[in-house]
């Protein structure tokens, strides 16, 4: 029902930093109607070719400038995650996606006091990494 | 003349927001142009909320003053489960409540509604905000979670123990279904849904009960029901079903005194102008009869069940139901 806010079509891409490949990103909308503190999130996965990442290898930012690890979120109470606002999130890797195509699921589950079972959402796209050369 | 007013929820244009074709200024001006006034989600559209930049608040007033728009309802959350490991006390939910309560009345709202299952132990604390800060706190009566559950009944006799102006409830129109929606129905079957499953739901409603009170009476779901379950699509259908309740209107008779406002749930607006569960007709009739002077916001919840592909008509449908019940109350001035 809120899966067509799951895994912004054409976001995904490797990150550079310092001239190395150090993993990837995607950015998302949020599963629900309404923006909420970022401890609220209760989960994310992404699965990349059917293997799931490390859940510790997973950040999240609710504006592009900080990020957090799933851990840590859970005490984000300042940060909101506004709603039609893009999150990112990024998954370290060294060297990131290799070259060619990838099949990639983002999930997100969210809490919401009024229902007993988290909120998610989940999409998978196909996404074509560019070679560098 | 009747005193029945009519409004719009920011949740009937969300899409349109989310995926930024229409920013705030643009949604002030669809309502103004439909002389309509407005339910806000402030945790939806006021970034920041419930304590928003002086910046966010300056943009805020000058839409208001712009538009001169009827500030009716703000729409709030108590985020009880704000942290993983625990749920809030009711200390730290009062606090949260008395900050809605003072951002409602700085964007201009005289009523906030609380959403369904919000621990009715934080209103008393917080009655001398509501107020200082003229905000009435009505709780949400939403199927599925509506006059039956533990929780509502907690709160309507709170209300009655404290019989003041300033606490009360918003109705949502979702407890007036006479038939299962179908563009619920289709999204579920495009999902993977069995047919006998849709047929067995309708043909609860179509024998005048709803799914809630049929289970209810069965012990859980029927054994012939679980019977057809074939995947997990059929048990969440099956499940969701329980969202859309069949009430008589008479169940309002004796909590009018304290409505404060409703939700005017559509699913969808039909090519023949009503709504395809909802008999908003009688809705309007009755509310006449009762002299309710409040207003009725259209709540268009059929953006959850729009197929992979197909269009997204919030406008429209916003629009069609407003053009319904203008039709409605104005039949009753004549």
């Amino acid at each position: 029902m809120f899966d067509n806010y799951v895994f912004t079509k054409g976001s995904c891409k490797n990150v550079e930093k310092d001239g190395k490949v150090i993993g990837f990103s995607l950015s998302t909308l949020i599963t629900y109607y309404r923006g909420i503190p970022c401890s609220m999130i209760h989960d994310i996965k992404v699965i990349v070719d059917g293997q799931e990442v490390d859940r510790k290898d997973i950040r999240f930012s609710p504006n592009g400038e900080d990020y957090f690890t799933l851990y840590e979120l859970e005490t984000v109470t300042t940060y909101k995650w506004e709603y039609g606002e893009q999150a990112s999130i990024f998954v370290e890797k060294d060297g990131g996606l290799l070259a060619g195509e990838h099949e990639i699921t983002l999930t997100t589950a969210i809490r919401v006091a009024y229902i007993p079972v988290p909120f998610a959402g989940s999409k998978t796209r196909k996404v074509t990494i560019a070679s560098n050369n | 003349m009747s005193q029945i007013k009519r409004s719009v929820s920011m949740y009937s244009l969300q899409d349109n927001y989310a995926r930024g074709k229409m920013s705030l200024e643009d949604i002030f001006r669809f309502l103004s142009d439909l002389d309509v006034g407005m339910e806000l989600i402030s945790d939806q559209m006021i970034k920041g909320a419930p304590c928003p930049t002086a910046a966010t608040l300056n943009k805020w007033d000058e839409l208001v003053d712009k538009y001169q728009m009827d500030l009716v309802c703000n729409d709030i959350f108590i985020n009880t489960c704000l942290y993983k490991n625990r749920t809030l006390t009711t200390k730290e939910s009062t606090d949260l409540l008395i900050r809605e309560i003072k951002q409602a009345h700085r964007l201009g709202f005289s009523l906030v509604r609380l959403v369904s299952m919000t621990p009715p132990e934080i209103i008393e604390p917080a009655l001398p905000y509501a107020q200082k800060y003229n905000v009435s706190l009505a709780l949400e009566i939403h199927a599925g979670m509506s006059f039956d559950h533990p929780m509502t009944k907690a709160f309507i006799d709170l209300i009655h123990k404290l019989n003041s102006p300033y606490v009360g409830i918003v109705v949502d129109t979702g407890i007036f279904c006479r038939r299962h929606p179908r563009v619920s129905s289709n999204y579920f079957r495009n999902q993977g849904t069995s047919e006998a499953v849709i047929q067995y739901i309708d043909d609860i409603f179509a024998s005048g009960t709803d799914p809630k009170r049929f289970y209810k009476k069965h012990g859980g779901y029927p054994k012939e029901l679980s019977a057809l379950f074939k995947n997990e699509m059929d048990e969440t259908y099956a499940m969701f079903a329980d969202g859309y309740e069949m009430s008589e209107l008479s169940i309002l008779d004796e909590h009018m005194p304290y409505i404060k406002h409703f939700h005017g749930k559509i699913y969808e607006m039909t090519d023949a102008g009503v709504e395809y569960s909802i008999p908003f007709d009688e809705l309007i009739k009755y509310l006449d009869k009762k002299d309710y002077h409040g207003y009725i916001s259209t709540e268009y919840e059929g953006n959850r069940f729009v197929l992979p592909g197909e269009e997204m008509k919030e406008k429209e449908q916003v629009i069609m139901h407003q053009e319904m019940l203008k039709k409605y109350i104005d039949a009753l001035n004549s």
